[in-house]
């Protein structure tokens, strides 16, 4: 009995599947793919495996994982290779590592990078771009509003997420298409959406966004070790 | 292909984009250029429901298994959907290719239920596709139409250019034979309509003519020609094991209405109940064997992946050896972690057994069928089934462990009164007491009974044919009546809406006339009709009064036996002659055995066998 630890790829239309889905989905490919995944016990038998997040529909990326508890080892690239055989298109496993188990995948996770490309309305220049993103990154505090919904109730809470921002640079500026990367807090200890960096920028730069160009992609999960950001399948 | 990042932008805004996206597991990918004939099922109803139809993986497999054609899917898309597809001039779309359906050869309606036909029209005209077969022009597809709701096609006469009638996967093959020759050689559509024609099972409404009498019931209904068929008979598969069977079904992303294999394990019901249109036109019984269904079973797990298997028929209780396929589904699956379910369940002693072996502990309510009140309306309707049966079954249930019982009913049966509609509520108190007739510590959880009822609607090829439907005033009337009877915490009463099973009812017993209403129902914004939240009635309404057609003229109205019915030019396979006489026993409350203690009669031998009757 041994917990192997898998990274994986969702992109395309697969964007548009849910959290849910993607775990029914795991589960009959796992199936077709003659995994022998463990299953709990009980009246309604489920196979042990965990995702590290979950990824919003829409979302694409190259950096998901997830946890699979397995009945008896096999080989790990045998393991990406059934899987993929079975898997849509869309959905890849990238890479596996067998693991100790010990911290649960799901709070090990406390980064995101994400790059997000948009087009703005008007087009701006490389530096007023550059300027932008430089005032974004001095402030001590950005102050956001979000809404929540509790008992039918709507309210709204300014939150102070700068500390949630660890990177933001910008990549690219072609005339009116803009593509930054950015490492965002993510996971059980806190978690900024990607879409709320859409908002700060649209704020600080009064840059008009054109509302259905936007693409978000994330690039990898990071845990923090030491410091420093280390993918989940070395974080031990 | 229509437009990538425009569908991209869209999908982005609607709900359940998977809908829209195909690529699923067990889907065809198939390189357009290289194919003969395209084909594109349509389900006109949201992919939740139409991925759930096992008539369809059946023909989407078959279809696919041939080299040289390609089919795919499409189902209606949701308002949200449908409006980001007009917005932005998107034609729609097939699930594989993302090619417009009007790009295709075929469009092929599966008809499941009377209340999705003003979908059907919604969709071609999302596809571009003309409305009425007479404007279709030469580049247009081929659109046909099958399942159940064919057995009366005259509803959709100006609609659909032909209808298949009886099991598609018997004859489908042969019209897409037909297709590829008269591609070949480059001749009109005209004369491909005429080619399938010839075709046994095939109706083509433009080749016949239908003349009224003075009250508007049919005068006379012909073929326009001698060369067209008079009677068209339905077309069955024989020998179910031969018969092909999908070992490859799509896996849907999204959750659907049955997401599991679904094990067919036979066709046809023997049982003969007279309100059922299934029990006539899908005689007669086929069943399928052990070793094929586990097989399948076998197969289909390995192809989807599924955690759970159910057993697909009219009557699960009646496959003959049913206790020998469910154990040895339960030895080959259990340690697979492999569920299994049984729908459509007659709750004996045995399916009690069986039941509870293969749901372990997790009771979900139990749901008994007894569709009338009093024993004599079950006699008339020949349900077979008494009270002590169910009360038993009820006990028994009630001792293993099971607290919530649902009660389905119809009303507005033939020939019931308001005592039969007490019988309802006086069942349901049995059903209760019987519940506290148990000592103290064998009563688990909380008694929950559920009476529903729905309202009867009368079918074609049954023995209530002829009868006129309770009028919408009168089921409320009756509905109110049983609702204001039951006071009791422990039972609730739910009940269906009269004015769709109306409409329902107009159009499962319509003639060609209806086929303007409809058209002019869509224009008016009718569409997802048997969804509540979108049916409409007052534009219902509004729209037959200004086709100026009475719709209870077809809902209400009682028929003699001799008049001609719409449907009368099809063969089902059991004769006139057996239904009138079913409908004449029903008078009287007599009853007809299940066909399998014996022959009936009903003509089906006579018809697809050549046996003796």
């Amino acid at each position: 009995m041994s917990t192997i630890r898998v990274k994986f790829s969702k992109k395309d239309e697969m964007k548009y599947i849910s959290h849910l889905d993607l775990m029914r989905l795991f589960q009959r490919a796992f199936r077709r793919a003659g995994i022998p995944v463990r299953y709990s016990q009980g009246f309604n038998p489920h196979p042990k495996f965990s995702l590290a997040t979950a990824l919003p529909i829409g979302v694409t990326s190259d950096g998901e994982y997830m946890d699979v508890e397995l009945e008896n080892d096999i080989d790990k690239d045998e393991f990406i290779k059934r899987l993929n055989d079975v898997l849509p298109r869309g959905v890849r496993i990238l890479s596996s590592k067998y693991i100790k188990t010990g911290k649960s995948l799901m709070s090990l996770i406390e980064w995101s990078d994400y790059v997000i490309e948009f087009c703005t309305t008007d087009g701006i220049s490389k530096e007023d771009m550059e300027n932008c993103i430089r005032e974004i990154l001095k402030k001590d505090e950005i102050y956001i509003k979000k809404v929540k919904i509790k008992n039918k109730k709507e309210t709204i809470k300014e939150v102070d997420i700068r500390s949630s921002i660890k990177n933001l640079n910008l990549l690219v500026v072609e005339d009116k298409r803009i593509i930054i990367r950015t490492t965002l807090k993510s996971g059980s200890k806190g978690n900024l959406k990607p879409k709320y960096i859409i908002d700060i920028i649209n704020k600080t730069g009064n840059i008009e966004i054109v509302d259905d160009s936007i693409k978000i992609h994330r690039l990898e999960l990071y845990s923090q070790k030491n410091g420093n950001l280390v993918s989940p399948l070395n974080c031990e | 292909m229509i437009n990538k990042d425009t569908l991209d932008k869209i999908l982005s805004r609607v709900e359940k984009p998977a809908r829209y996206i195909g690529n699923e597991i067990n889907s065809y990918k198939k390189n357009t250029k290289e194919v003969k004939v395209r084909f594109a099922f349509a389900f006109p109803d949201i992919y939740e429901v139409g991925m759930s139809h096992l008539g369809l993986h059946i023909l989407y497999n078959l279809l696919n298994k041939e080299e040289d054609v390609f089919c795919e899917r499409v189902f209606a898309p949701w308002i949200d959907m449908e409006h980001e597809l007009r917005k932005h001039n998107i034609p729609l779309y097939a699930l594989e290719s993302k090619d417009p359906i009007n790009k295709f050869d075929f469009v092929g309606f599966t008809l499941q239920y009377e209340m999705s036909y003003t979908n059907i029209l919604n969709m071609l005209d999302l596809g571009h596709i003309p409305l009425l077969s007479k404007d279709r022009k030469e580049e247009d597809p081929f659109i046909i139409a099958g399942g159940p709701c064919a057995y009366n096609p005259e509803p959709l006469a100006d609609i659909i250019d032909f209808f298949v009638i009886g099991e598609s996967e018997e004859l489908i093959l042969e019209i897409i034979e037909a297709y590829k020759k008269w591609k070949e050689n480059n001749r009109t559509r005209e004369e491909f309509l005429e080619d399938v024609s010839q075709i046994k099972g095939v109706y083509v409404p433009k080749f016949y003519e239908v003349t009224y009498n003075q009250d508007g019931t049919i005068k006379e209904f012909t073929p326009k020609a001698q060369r067209y068929p008079s009677v068209i008979k339905k077309r069955i598969i024989k020998k179910l094991d031969e018969v092909y069977f999908p070992d490859r079904v799509i896996v849907p992303y999204i959750e659907t209405v049955h997401d599991r294999v679904m094990l067919e394990i036979f066709r046809g019901c023997t049982r003969g109940c007279r309100f059922c249109q299934a029990g006539m036109i899908y005689r007669p019984v086929r069943e399928r064997s052990v070793d094929k269904l586990l097989d399948h079973a076998q197969k289909l797990v390995e192809i989807t992946g599924h955690e759970e298997i159910s057993l697909s028929s009219l009557s699960t209780s009646d496959y003959s050896k049913l206790e020998e396929l469910v154990k040895s589904l339960i030895n080959k699956f259990k340690d697979k972690k492999i569920g299994l379910s049984l729908p459509s369940l007659r709750l004996d002693s045995f399916s009690l057994d069986i039941i509870q072996e293969i749901q372990k502990v997790r009771k979900t309510g139990l749901t008994f069928a007894p569709e009338a009140g009093s024993q004599r309306l079950r006699d008339i309707i020949n349900k077979g089934i008494n009270e002590e049966d169910l009360i038993n079954s009820v006990r028994d249930a009630f001792y293993l462990g099971w607290s919530t019982v649902k009660l389905y009913f119809m009303i507005g049966l033939p020939y019931e009164n308001y005592d039969d509609i007490l019988g309802i509520k006086d069942l349901a108190y049995k059903v209760k007491d019987t519940y506290f007739g148990l000592p103290k510590d064998k009563r688990k959880g909380n008694l929950k009974v559920t009476v529903s009822t729905s309202c009867f609607v009368p079918k074609p090829f049954t023995p209530f044919q002829w009868f006129g439907q309770d009028t919408i005033e009168t089921f409320k009337e009756k509905q109110k009546y049983l609702g204001s009877n039951i006071k009791d915490k422990k039972i609730t009463y739910n009940f269906h809406d009269p004015e769709l099973s109306f409409l329902e009812a107009v159009f499962a017993r319509g003639d060609r006339k209806l086929s303007k209403v409809l058209i002019r129902a869509w224009q008016k914004g009718c569409k997802f009709d048997g969804w509540a939240d979108y049916f409409n009635y007052e534009k219902w309404m509004e729209t037959f009064r200004e086709a100026g057609i009475d719709p209870s003229f077809y809902a209400n109205r009682h028929r003699e036996y001799n008049e001609i019915l719409p449907w009368d030019f099809i063969d089902v396979g059991v004769s006139k002659k057996y239904l009138i006489n079913e409908n004449e026993k029903a008078k009287n409350g007599i009853l007809t055995r299940d066909c399998r203690k014996g022959c009936t009669g009903c003509g089906i031998n006579i018809s697809f066998t050549g046996g003796v009757c």
